[in-house]
């Protein structure tokens, strides 16, 4: 449905004629169905590539296309579900009255309009902000805000920039749920967040990108697991000297009962298995890192 | 749900926010205007021809250009500059037809002042409104070339109605230099010829007609046309956040 090929931005200077490359080479197709997460430090072009999609920006090179046609002229016709980074709308509006006005925009019916408002007004915990004004709104209710105006269409593309930026905890936990939600055969959902766990939940398949250039896609199914040596979180009950049981693993940190471990899945089960025969009791064994963050790291690294 | 796709859906929202800001300001300077002479007009009657012919030329002649400025002034730059339009535009709706909509219901706030303005006087001096077709089509062609003007700078900068505003005083001044029989620089007049023809805009005199009408009617119409153009081929952003 979307197709990056070869897709590039280049900002020159006017001034200096300085050239710098947001973004350059980028190559990927995001199919129907698809929760498409695109991450990246900062200034790593994420921004520039949502941008590119929405059509605000023209590639230097290559190109982009929905359902085969250039960005711009597709939103114009169909619409995007678009969540910016920072959602800005007219500080003096009111909240139930920026939804109804985006709601309009979006093409919801005059006849469904307010019922379809309040809907997202509840689902988003806004009825209690109705009073307020855009500018009075803290951060998160304004991500929340922005969100609602994102979903006030019925768009086949969703395009989420940040979304759980200045979320507490709550909300970010239920923004997952909002999403899930979302998934729709004939929809894409685009995610660009620092957040890798986020990701690592929502996404199918997450694009890494670093200083312009996509670095590497990692598939959902290799997000947590990964043939090398992975980084785990042990908790043992009582003093357990899990540092014996591990003698070839990579690193092992900590104290009794409390362990920070590199050692490959094969070394760490044989570890564990000799030690719970001899009556350890295992409170807790995760990777302390995922495959994504790894991934991320081994590809910033790059 | 069937999507609601008509192009005059957020007509009824655009024409608020018209109301609520230019609109409501034409409004007090009107009532301000109409107030100060309905005091004066209870002084001495003697010191001007208070008829409301002569007020309504006085003064749309030097105020329909600021109006127009208020009413169009930053029309794309400023959603722009405030990052309103990724909201706006990641809707189904057409960049140019959104603003050419905005820009059409500036221009109806604009020619709605001298009726306003001449409701007022006929209410507070009585003798008539001042209403004129001569007034009303010249503030039309002047909001369609001043307009016009502002609505293609809005699309590169926020400057827009201060560079016309600037340029429209020069001419002016440099019209008033050849009306004087200064000599000036062949070269210079050639510029001077090639930018808008605001100097030929005289909303409270006779009605414009012949080559000066057409001359501001087809440049303003050709600025307004290639700021459409702009505003369907050229992107609004100019980063990855801005």
């Amino acid at each position: 449905m979307i197709a990056f090929d070869n897709a590039g931005k280049t900002y020159t200077s006017v001034l200096t004629r300085k050239r710098v490359d947001a973004l350059a080479g980028f190559t990927i197709e995001m199919h129907r169905g698809e929760v498409i997460g695109i991450a990246g430090p900062n200034g790593a072009g994420k921004s520039t590539l949502i941008s590119l999609l929405m059509g605000f920006l023209a590639p230097t090179v290559g190109s982009v296309r929905i359902d085969g046609a250039s960005p711009r002229p597709w939103v114009e016709a169909n619409g995007v579900g678009y969540l910016t980074e920072l959602i800005n709308l007219p500080p003096r509006w009111k909240v139930p009255h920026a939804l109804e006005r985006m709601a309009n925009l979006a093409g919801v019916p005059a006849r469904s309009r307010r019922a379809r408002v309040d809907e997202l007004m509840s689902q988003l915990g806004l009825v209690e902000h109705a009073s307020k004004q855009v500018r009075h709104l803290s951060k998160g209710n304004l991500q929340r805000l922005g969100l609602a105006q994102a979903l006030a269409g019925n768009a086949d593309v969703i395009v989420l920039d940040e979304p759980t930026h200045g979320l507490d905890p709550l909300w970010t936990q239920r923004f997952r749920d909002v999403v899930a939600d979302l998934r729709r055969p004939d929809r894409v959902i685009v995610i660009a967040s620092h957040n890798l766990d986020e990701l690592e939940r929502l996404a199918d398949r997450v694009a890494i990108l670093n200083k312009g250039r996509l670095q590497r896609v990692v598939e959902h199914g290799t997000m947590s697991a990964s043939p090398v040596s992975l980084a785990w979180r042990v908790v043992f009950e009582g003093d357990v000297p899990l540092d014996g049981a591990l003698p070839t693993a990579l690193r092992v940190d900590g104290r009794a009962g409390a362990w920070v471990v590199e050692a490959s899945r094969t070394e760490m089960s044989g570890a564990l298995a000799a030690l719970l025969s001899t009556g350890a009791v295992l409170v807790e064994c995760v990777p302390a890192e995922s495959g994504l963050a790894n991934a991320f790291r081994a590809a910033v690294q790059e | 749900m069937s999507a609601d796709r008509s192009p005059f859906r957020y007509l009824p929202w655009l024409a608020r926010d018209v109301a609520k800001g230019p609109g409501a300001l034409f409004l007090l300077v009107i009532a301000v205007v109409c107030g100060v002479l309905w005091r004066v007009s209870k002084g001495d009657q003697t010191v001007f021809p208070m008829t409301p012919d002569f007020i309504q030329a006085g003064i749309l002649d030097s105020a329909t250009i600021f109006a127009v400025l208020i009413a169009v002034g930053g029309i794309v730059s400023g959603d722009v500059h405030n990052g309103y339009y990724r909201a706006y535009f990641s809707k189904p709706i057409p960049v140019w037809w959104y603003y050419l909509q905005r820009w059409i219901l500036g221009g109806i706030a604009v020619m709605l002042i001298p009726v306003v303005l001449g409701l007022g006087l006929s209410l507070v001096l009585g003798g008539g409104h001042g209403i004129t077709t001569a007034l009303l089509a010249n503030i039309a062609v002047s909001f369609l070339l001043v307009g016009g003007a502002v609505l293609l700078l809005s699309v590169f900068t926020r400057r827009d109605w201060l560079i016309v505003f600037v340029v429209g005083s020069v001419q002016q001044a440099f019209a008033s230099f050849v009306q004087m029989g200064v000599p000036v620089n062949p070269a210079v007049k050639t510029v001077w010829k090639a930018l808008p023809p605001f100097h030929l805009l005289k909303p409270g005199g006779p009605m414009l007609e012949g080559r000066p009408l057409l001359h501001v009617v087809g440049y303003g119409l050709a600025l307004t046309m290639i700021a459409l153009v702009l505003l369907r081929v050229r992107p609004l952003g100019s980063g990855g956040r801005a």
